[in-house]
Order: C-alpha cells, then structure tokens, then sequence
C-alpha cells in the first residue's frame, strides 16, 4: 500500500467539513491533517502542512477557491466540493483531480478519492498558477483585485487601486496605496488579467493605471516620461507612447 | 339597469340638465301653440319629466342591436317601432298629466288644446328618441373602450406580477443543497438536530409556496416567514450568523405583498454574513409611520470581497415587484458604508382586511 494521502478540508461551513471528515474516516489511506474555515487560512494552513490533497469549497470569505489555488506554490491534487456545478467548466480549467456537488455522496467521494490515487506520481508538471492564469483570459470580466503572498500572509490590492506595476524578472512590483508587493507572476500575465481601459503598458517593463497620470513630458530624443500624479516619473518607450496617444 | 339611474348624484344630474328642455318646452306651448301661459308652465315640465325617462329606454335598443355588423334594413326598422313606441308611450302619459290638470286646476278645454299639439309634440318625441339613441351608442363605444384599455392593463400588471412571483419562487438552489448537505452531515452526529433541520426546512418551502400564492399578507407573516429562513441558515453557520430585530407592534398587521423581505434577508446572508469570517448580525427594523411602512435590513459586509456574480439581482427584483404593485408609491433604497449595507424600504401600508 502506498503512503497515506496527507488530506486538507477547506469549507467555511462546520457542518460540511463534519461530514467530509465522517466519509473520509472509512478509507484507511486518508490521513486528514488540518481543516481550514476561510480563504486565508487555506492558503496559510496549506503552505505549512503541504497536503497531498485538498478538498476545496469556492465560496468562502476571503479569497474563494480558485484564488487560494492561485497563491499556492506547489500544486496538491485538489476536489472542489460545491453546492452547485456554475463552476464546473473552470474547476476543470484548473485541472482539478474532481468536483463534488453537495450534497455529497459517500460513493461519489469514493470515487474521487479513486482518482486521486491513479494520478498520484503523474502529479501536472505545470505550476498551479500558471494553471489557473491559463484559465484566466476565458474569463469574460477583468479581474476586480490582485492577490500577492508574503510568507503565509495574503495581500489583498483593488485593481483601481493599483498606480502602476514594474517587470522584475521572474515577478512584477506592484505598486499601490504608498506601498509595493512583490508577485511570482509576468507582466505580460498582469496585464491579460487586467481592465485594457484602465492599465496600458507604456513600456516593456512598465504597466500604468492612466487614471494616475498627471502629464507626459519629452525626455530626451525620442523618449518621454510619464509624470503621476505624486509626482514619480515612469519611463515611457515610443511604442508606449503610441499606445496612449491611441487611446484618448 | 341604466347606468344614470345607479347613483343619485347622475340622476339628479341627468335630470337637471332637463330643467332648460323643460322651460323651452313651456315657451313653445305658450307661444306657437296658443295655451294659455300658467298652463304651458305647468304641462311642460310634466311633459320633460316623462320624456327624460322614456329616452333613457333607448339604450335597451341600441345595446341589442350594436353598430358594428349591423344590416341596414333590420336596424332602422327596429329603431323606428321602438321610436313610435316610446314616443306614443310619452304622449300617452302627457295626455294623462293633462287630464289630471284639467281637473285639478279646473283649466277647461286643457285636454282639447293638447290634443292640438300632438302632431307637432309626436314629431319632437321621434326627433328626441333619435337623439337619445345617437347618445347611447356613443356612450358604449366610450365604456367598451374604457374596459378594454383598463382590461389590457389589468392584464399586463397581472401578467407582471405573476412572472415576478414565479421569479421570486424560485428558491435559490445554493440555499437548498448546502441546507441538504447540512442535514446530511447532521444525520451521522446528531439525529434528532437532523430531524429538526429536516423539519425547519420544509415547513420553510412550504410556506414559500403558501405565501407566493397569495395577494396581500400580513407583516407578521412575512416575518415569520424569514425567521423560518433564519433558523435553517443558523444551523448551517453556527454563531457566525446572529440576527437582531426591532419591530415596533404597529407595523405587525400592515399588509404587505408576500416574499418581499425574505430576498432582502437572503441576501443580507448571502452576500454580507457568508463572506465574513467571523460572519456578523443581520439588523431587521419594520415601523409604521402614519400610513407608510418602513422595513430595514442591515448587515455587516467585508470591504475587501469579490462582487459575486448575481449581485444585486434579488434586489432588482424586490424593486421591479415594488414599481409593479405600487407605482411611484413606494421606494427602495440602498446604502453602503464600506463594512454594512442597509437597504431601506418606504411603502403604503394599509391594514390587513
């Protein structure tokens, strides 16, 4: 027999982590290892335990269920437990091991918990975020705020409130509210997630919220700057430049 | 019956406007028929008392014979016997007032000098029959109209209604399978909390049903209605959801349309308490203020949460029934602070039957 599936339970409704746990309880493989009732403290409770698998409910205060997948470094197997199937196609999108409708059924958890164990060892290469950034331009609205993980604490941003975000290599800084967060994420990511109407990219390294822009001013031959509003200057490329000035 | 008739204020009416037939009546008799004046001025208004009844026969014809489809010959030959009918009906009863005049009043030879007038007087009986029926065919067309446009609009707000209650019947499927999930997670740990939740459950569904059927209800109703609503959603949230009420006695038996409140309380559960870790109070107030009825809901919301998708669309509900049974009579506000939403409802709050 292979080593016990090291289980999460993530619901923010006792009653439906109770009765995961009661199923759970006759499959001697499943070792359950810590629950968590909201957003944050899956994301918290699941980087300290690192869990073979999750059951993962969507609707949570915090952050919902594809959100918390979004902030994991390293991808368990996960089974959404939903009261309804709106969600299905993107659980999908994520490649969730499986997707249980509450209320859930003994067989049916059986079946999944199946599943889990014929893809264990053929765990996705692919890291969960890029996953679900994947499944993100599928989504017909702009996302409405930005999620960064600092150790085991989750930052929540609006996306109005975002001034502007800068490439650094494998991550990007984003800027807001007088503070700066560092993201595991592309530029190029950002900015699909983004509203086009609201952030432009003014150069290849730079993302802007236009509504925080003062004035451009001419730099040196070809090149400008973007003055904001609190009076940081941001570099601006010709292609950049070509991009604003389309848009008003 | 005749419509004038119905009501003394149109009778009084009807017969008034006679009052300047009547006198005319009298200036003809005097002056170009040669009664004597204190004779004239008595026949006459006798005359247009009996005249304005016997008109007011001719709606019997011109109901049964109705102007649409109608053949020419049939029609005028039906008009004219009722005409000479009714008129000679008149004459006959005018004949009598004489009679009774010229005995009363010892006016000698009042019988003779009527008889004198008859052919002229018959003449003016056709000519005010003819009128009469012109009037009372005009008169239908005008009420069929008015029924008609007031039908098509009962319809329509009848049709409006009933495809808003049919919305709001619709229980929301999320409420009903986490509750589901619920039972079952209670029936392996606490039978007899299952059993109860069973009950809670569909005495609530039930009752849903009731009430969407029905017209008007009492607040109390409605109220108890949401605290049914309530007890299930506690089992399911535990201490994250605690409710506070204040309800002044007065508002109790206003009548109020069914389910209005209970979206606004799921609502406040759906989109306030379950997006809280620590959950919250729902603040339910209902008073009543002279003749209007104020109902509150309140709940603590979390700043930072994801707009769900289906937002707003309980409450878009509630304020389409709202303009649909009350017009501009009752309001619907909203009224965000960031960590609580209130929403505020302003309508006519008439007793329950």
């Amino acid at each position: 027999m292979s080593a016990a599936l090291r289980t999460l339970i993530v619901d923010d409704e006792e009653l439906a982590r109770r009765v995961l746990r009661e199923f759970l309880a006759a499959h001697a493989d499943v070792e359950i290892v810590g629950e968590a009732a909201n957003g944050f403290e899956a994301v918290r409770v699941a980087s300290e335990l690192d869990p073979d698998l999750l059951f993962l409910d969507i609707q949570m205060p915090k952050l919902d269920g594809f959100e918390v997948l979004e902030l994991l470094d390293r991808a368990p197997a996960v089974v959404f437990v939903t009261a309804f199937d709106e969600h299905a196609i993107r659980a999908f999108e994520v490649h969730a091991v499986d997707y249980l409708l509450k209320p859930v059924s003994p067989e049916r958890l059986g079946q999944a918990l199946s599943r889990v164990r014929e893809r264990r060892g053929a765990a996705p290469a692919t890291p969960l975020a890029q996953l679900v950034a994947a499944a993100r331009p599928d989504a017909p609205r702009p996302v409405e705020r930005l999620l960064v993980r600092d150790g085991a604490k989750v930052h929540v941003i609006q996306a109005e409130g975002l001034d502007y975000a800068v490439a650094r290599d494998d991550y990007v800084e984003l800027f807001a509210d007088g503070r700066s967060f560092l993201k595991h994420q592309t530029l190029a990511d950002l900015e699909a997630q983004l509203d086009r109407a609201r952030f432009v990219r003014i150069h290849r390294s730079y993302l802007v919220n236009v509504e925080r822009i003062a004035k451009i001013e001419p730099y040196a031959k070809d090149s400008r700057v973007a003055v904001l509003k609190d009076g940081r200057e941001l570099p601006m490329s010709r292609a950049g430049y070509a991009r604003i000035r389309d848009r008003f | 019956m005749h419509p004038v008739l119905t009501r003394p204020t149109w009778l009084a009416l009807y017969l008034g406007a006679w009052i300047p037939v009547a006198f005319l009546l009298g200036l003809v008799l005097a002056y170009l028929a040669g009664v004597p004046v204190p004779e004239a001025l008595a026949v006459a208004p006798g005359l247009a008392l009996v005249l304005a009844f016997v008109c007011l026969s001719a709606l019997y014809p011109a109901r049964a014979l109705p102007l649409e489809n109608a053949r020419r010959l049939p029609f005028l030959v039906t008009h004219l016997v009722a005409a000479v009918f009714s008129t000679s009906l008149w004459l006959a009863l005018g004949r009598g007032w004489v009679a009774v005049l010229e005995r009363g009043m010892g006016w000698a030879g009042a019988g003779q000098r009527f008889r004198e007038v008859v052919p002229g007087l018959f003449l003016l009986g056709i000519l005010f029959y003819a009128l009469a029926s012109a009037l009372h065919y005009l008169g239908i067309a005008w009420s069929a109209s008015r029924e008609a446009e007031k039908r098509a609009l009962e319809l329509q707000v009848l049709a409006r209604e009933a495809e808003l209650r049919a919305l709001r019947a619709q229980i929301d499927p999320h409420f009903l399978f986490n509750s589901l999930n619920s039972i079952s997670a209670l029936t392996g740990s606490d039978a007899p909390a299952a059993r109860r939740m069973c009950l809670e459950l569909g005495d609530f569904l039930r009752r849903t049903i009731e009430l969407g059927a029905r017209d008007r209800i009492p607040l109390s109703e409605e109220l108890d209605l949401c605290e049914g609503y309530l007890r299930v959603e506690q089992i399911r949230f535990g201490p994250r959801l605690k409710v506070e009420r204040a309800v002044k006695t007065a508002a109790l038996e206003t009548a109020v349309p069914p389910l209005l409140l209970q979206p606004l309380i799921e609502n406040a559960v759906r989109h306030g308490i379950a997006h809280r870790v620590d959950g919250g109070t729902i603040r339910i107030e209902a008073d009543r203020r002279g003749s209007r009825l104020h109902i509150a809901v309140q709940n603590p919301r979390d700043p930072e949460a994801k707009r769900r998708a289906g937002a707003g669309l309980g409450l878009a509900n509630v304020a389409g029934r709202l303009r649909t049974l009350f017009g501009g009579e009752a309001r619907l506000e909203t009224s965000d602070s960031g960590d609580s939403y209130r929403v505020l409802l302003d309508l006519p709050a008439p007793e329950v039957p």
